[in-house]
């Protein structure tokens, strides 16, 4: 019987078939942050001896706020920081942290074929590497980390054929709010987005991990790339991989996490992005976007409206903001810093603008690339890694009113701060937005000091 | 088990979970006190609670709990002594995380929403699994069988505790271990 990506994986970890369609899933993997893992391991360590599944399968990462803000994300910190510790379970803290959904891929913690659960819904990033990796609550993390399983009802599959390339100044970015429009916010919920075509194969690492991370925007349960050469590549040499022999046997094992050809889906899409062009959400969900050069629709909801100050017929150009932030889990990786960068270089943002990389190790990576000196000779905030202004919870918070250009996942009335208005948008438009103080992509830009136009 | 409660109508859709507790809030390491909290990140979710005291079971509309994992979402409705969401769909991990603190999250026909909003009061039967509204009227709907054990024992983490053996069995006899 031909199968799936998924059904691959998922056969592969199913322990038991439980009552309703359920099944308790084996969990290879688990990725720990502060916000969300005390409850849980609180919880094991006052009614279940304190007694984890197995240390080794568990990494911890300080990420959503980290230096500590006040003293209660410093006790949350300490929380993860000693549990780690005490169970002698790999810790990534200040100095060598980052977002955990950068880190634990760089780490190389990820691998095809593998499930993997952390309480945190964009843990469909990881999806990008052909594991089943589920964003999941406290109750549920802690229950993979005590139990080495999760309860969970079986997902449907869709598969998402893209076709065509990305040019004219479209991203992967792009593409995964192109996706979420044409599916509806909601229209992925109970099914995982399987990935599919020759546009994904040419896709970067980076690039597949931005595509996945929105999946979760649809509504979906995660989303999945094929495994394939540029998966290995990136994974060898990694902190959690084996060298040499032992690592091309597993890329052997990997190379079988392959869709078959003729394998059944519970629904099927196809979308082609020759045509796509940069895209800017203009509502209060990431399906609601339209082109750079496009205005807000006729139909709009009332409420989303109300909430972030416009009419429908606006030009999304004309729209002055009065904050740009390039980051977090879905644009912060060295590739995105690039493509901030090579907008920036020689120009000179209008509105504060705050870079934030995603991990330290990108961090680093940047600054031995110079890109750290683009940022600060254009006036931007270069940042520690972190979460940053993405959920308002730590620093970048907007004024109640103010309208921010992001380069992350969600639109959400309230999400960067009360009354704060968010356009999500790739990383070249929101350097380019920075500079015209408005919303705008790139090609409206002029001539850059120093640099030569080519006409 | 029946709920019986007044309803907090929240006549939205994509009520996501920043809107039901913000982030800003999410700094404690415990599962309890999350109630004043509650809807602050809604435009008028404060106004809207005042209006309707001792409401326990809320009516609202597609894809309540969208977005963030945080099971702050339920900790803060389960504290304000909500029981139930009912709503034509739902968001996947607040709809687990419902279950597993005692909230039970209940999907009827989206065209059954408006009456049940206009009703103050419900009767909800978990176990013949029908609403009964104010004015008699009923709505059927259906559970997880194996959550609602969660829903009404709090037992998820005891159920995946009893299977430690059988998974750490499984694990061993697997072929290519992960």
């Amino acid at each position: 019987m031909p199968q799936s990506l998924f059904e691959k994986v998922w056969n592969a970890h199913v322990v038991e078939a439980l009552p309703g369609d359920n099944a308790l899933v084996f969990v290879d993997k688990v990725v720990a942050h502060e916000i969300t893992t005390p409850q849980g391991a609180l919880e094991i360590e006052r009614r279940y001896n304190d007694a984890l599944f197995d240390p080794n399968r568990i990494v911890a990462i300080n990420d959503h706020v980290s230096p500590a803000k006040d003293t209660e994300t410093a006790i949350q910190a300490k929380v993860l920081r000693d549990w780690a510790k005490r169970h002698g379970i790999v810790l990534y803290d200040m100095g060598q942290n980052g977002i955990c959904h950068v880190v634990a891929p760089e780490r190389g913690f990820v691998e095809p074929g593998m499930t993997l659960a952390c309480g945190d819904s964009h843990t469909c990033t990881l999806g990008a590497f052909g594991a089943f990796a589920l964003g999941v609550g406290s109750t549920a993390q802690g229950g993979a980390m005590l139990a080495g399983c999760l309860v969970l009802q079986r997902p449907k599959v869709m598969r998402v054929n893209v076709t065509g390339r990305l040019h004219g100044g479209a991203t992967a970015k792009d593409l995964a709010l192109h996706v979420i429009a044409t599916l509806g916010f909601k229209g992925g919920t109970g099914y995982v987005l399987e990935y599919a075509g020759d546009a994904i194969a040419a896709l970067s690492m980076d690039e597949r991990m931005t595509l996945c991370n929105m999946a979760i925007e649809a509504g979906a349960t995660t989303g999945m790339c094929p495994p394939d050469e540029t998966t290995f590549s990136y994974l060898r040499g990694r902190e959690h991989q084996p060298t040499g022999d032992a690592f091309e046997a597993k890329v052997e094992r990997w190379r079988t996490f392959t869709a078959d050809p003729d394998a059944a889906y519970d629904a099927e899409i196809t979308i082609d992005i020759d045509a796509l062009r940069p895209l800017v959400s203009w509502g209060t969900n990431p399906g609601e976007s339209v082109p750079i050069d496009g205005v807000v629709p006729a139909g709009a909801s009332r409420a989303s409206l109300d909430y972030m100050g416009l009419e429908p017929g606006v030009a999304l150009r004309s729209l002055a903001i009065d904050q740009a932030f390039i980051g977090s889990c879905t644009n912060s990786r060295l590739s995105d810093l690039r493509a901030a960068a090579d907008v920036l270089r020689g120009r000179t943002v209008t509105v504060p603008t705050i870079v934030t990389p995603g991990s330290q190790a990108v961090k680093r990576a940047a600054e031995r690339e110079g890109l750290h000196d683009v940022f600060q000779d254009a006036g931007a905030l270069w940042t520690h890694s972190s979460c940053g202004p993405c959920l308002g919870m730590s620093m970048g918070v907007l004024a109640p009113g103010a309208r921010c250009v992001s380069s992350t996942n969600r639109n959400f009335p309230g999400r960067m701060g009360a009354g704060g208005r968010v356009h999500l948008a790739s990383p070249a438009v929101v350097a380019a937005s920075a500079v015209l103080g408005r919303l705008g992509s790139p090609d409206e830009l002029g001539a850059a000091v120093g640099e030569t136009v080519n006409a | 088990m029946i709920l019986e409660g007044g309803v907090l109508p929240v006549d939205r859709a994509n009520v996501d979970t920043d809107q039901i507790i913000p982030a800003h809030y999410l700094t404690g390491i415990e599962t309890t006190g999350l109630g004043k909290h509650l809807f602050t990140g809604m435009t008028g979710g404060v106004e809207l609670l005042a209006a309707y005291p001792g409401a326990s079971i809320i009516v609202s509309r597609e894809n309540f709990g969208c977005g963030s994992s945080r099971e702050h979402a339920a900790w803060s409705l389960a504290d304000r002594g909500f029981r139930a969401v009912v709503a034509p769909s739902f968001a996947r991990i607040f709809f687990e995380n419902a279950y597993n603190n005692g909230i039970a999250p209940i999907v009827v026909p989206s065209d059954e929403i408006d009456a049940l909003l206009r009703s103050p009061n419900l009767r909800i039967d978990l176990d013949a699994e029908t609403i009964v509204r104010d004015d008699g009227g009923r709505v059927h709907f259906t559970l997880d069988p194996l959550r609602k054990q969660f829903l009404l024992s709090g037992g998820y983490m005891a159920f995946l505790a009893s299977k430690v053996a059988a998974v750490r069995a499984w694990d061993a006899a697997r072929a290519v271990p992960t």
